[in-house]
């Protein structure tokens, strides 16, 4: 594969959230709103891209015995980074997002790309992947936060688009929405998938 | 080189860069994050109290509350706002732990005759849509102007005066129950909050007085 097709395929042909199906659990608990999604995503892209460069470098230090613990370690670091930063420079950001920072710790999207993909190549594509995959997980929780707050709570990152005679569809932003949303996009990009082929 | 010592190696290397990492960057956000949790008590308190020109987040007395499960003494902090030499209110922190989903954190402001000021949701995970409404400025608004004497401290559901919230009964009545909690706890100590209040103020007042002295 070239370097731009390890790029792109996180965005749709691999999409971590609606192709790989990883890292549902901050995908479904924190896409209340679009900023939620787009912050969250953001995060995760920037632990995925850092770990899968320390990763993709020290792959012929780690040994493969102890290569899951050495992952975990880079991987927790960075979250602690992140969780650091946002404390400190966007409060009300991680307000918002609470116990799924450190969470991300957990997200297989991260461990899966450091096993799979960047302990098994070098550098330049390793890269490549980690800002493509992250940001195909970026754009699947914008999406997905985007359609739950425009029908849950008729806004659109906080500025009202339908009036303020509109009643929120409440089941959008409680649990149950986030699956039905999921199902439907998901259903969606099947249908253009079918249609093309 | 291989084999055990080698993986020994390799891991502690790791985490030894990763400590390292960890601490510089705890380092350089260790006072903004300080700030933020600063400004984050000082602006509830805004909210909650009457106007002063002190910094109520610096001005606070401690009293003992009780004993957690495990034996250690847990205390409760009043802040205090002043205009001029008054005191023009006190705010503390009040827990309602029968929220929905979790603990429901408020802070509660009272003027000196123990009547609410205003009332600031600092935390909590009630249902959004439904329970979360409590952190609206129609339900906080309530609260103002009512003390022990002159207000019934229930939800009307129960009985008492407080609106519930259409939906969503279990968020506001936990929320009044605290609130009301506080208040008696404020009664109960209010000598001892206020009197060690003016005492401070004395000793500041004497102190400045001796410092103007040439």
């Amino acid at each position: 594969m070239t370097l731009g097709q390890e790029f792109r395929k996180g965005f749709w042909k691999e999409n971590a959230v609606f192709r790989l199906l990883l890292g549902l659990c901050p995908a479904l608990a924190v896409t209340t709103s679009a900023e939620n999604g787009l912050g969250m995503g953001l995060a995760t892209t920037f632990v995925l891209v850092c770990s899968n460069i320390v990763v993709s470098s020290l792959r012929k230090v780690i040994p493969a015995k102890v290569r899951i613990p050495s992952f975990i370690v880079v991987i927790a670091s960075f979250v602690t980074v992140v969780q650091l930063c946002m404390e400190a420079y966007f409060y009300d950001l991680y307000k918002a997002l609470g116990i799924f920072i450190p969470l991300i710790v957990v997200n297989c999207l991260i461990l899966g790309r450091a096993e799979a993909f960047a302990s098994k190549n070098r550098l330049v594509p390793a890269v490549a992947d980690g800002v493509g995959m992250g940001l195909g997980f970026t754009l699947a929780l914008f999406v997905l936060g985007a359609v739950r707050e425009l029908f849950g709570s008729g806004t659109l990152l906080g500025y009202a688009v339908f009036g303020s005679s509109y009643q929120p569809l409440l089941l959008m932003i409680l649990p149950p929405g986030a699956f039905i949303v999921m199902g439907l996009l998901l259903a969606g990009m099947n249908l253009l998938d079918a249609r093309r082929n | 080189m291989n084999g055990m010592p080698r993986l020994i190696l390799v891991l502690t290397l790791i985490t030894a860069g990763a400590g390292l990492i960890l601490s510089l960057v705890e380092t350089v956000t260790r006072e903004p994050i300080a700030e933020q949790r600063r400004l984050e008590t000082l602006r509830a308190l805004q909210a909650v109290l009457p106007p002063a020109d002190n910094s109520p987040d610096e001005d606070t007395v401690q009293l003992l509350m009780g004993q957690d499960k495990r034996g250690r003494d847990v205390f409760r902090t009043f802040f205090r706002g002043r205009k001029g030499d008054d005191l023009s209110g006190v705010a503390f922190k009040v827990v309602a732990p029968d929220g929905y989903s979790g603990n429901i954190t408020v802070m509660v402001g009272v003027d000196s005759e123990g009547t609410v000021a205003g009332i600031e949701i600092l935390s909590h995970q009630e249902t959004p849509g439904l329970g979360d409404k409590i952190v609206l400025p129609a339900f906080k608004g309530i609260f103002v102007g009512k003390n022990l004497e002159n207000a019934d401290w229930r939800v009307k559901k129960d009985g008492g005066e407080f609106d519930q919230i259409t939906g969503a009964t279990i968020s506001p009545r936990a929320v009044v129950g605290a609130v009301r909690k506080g208040l008696e706890f404020f009664r109960d100590h209010q000598v001892k909050i206020l009197a060690e209040a003016e005492a401070k103020a004395k000793a500041e007042t004497k102190a400045k007085a001796e410092g103007d002295k040439p």
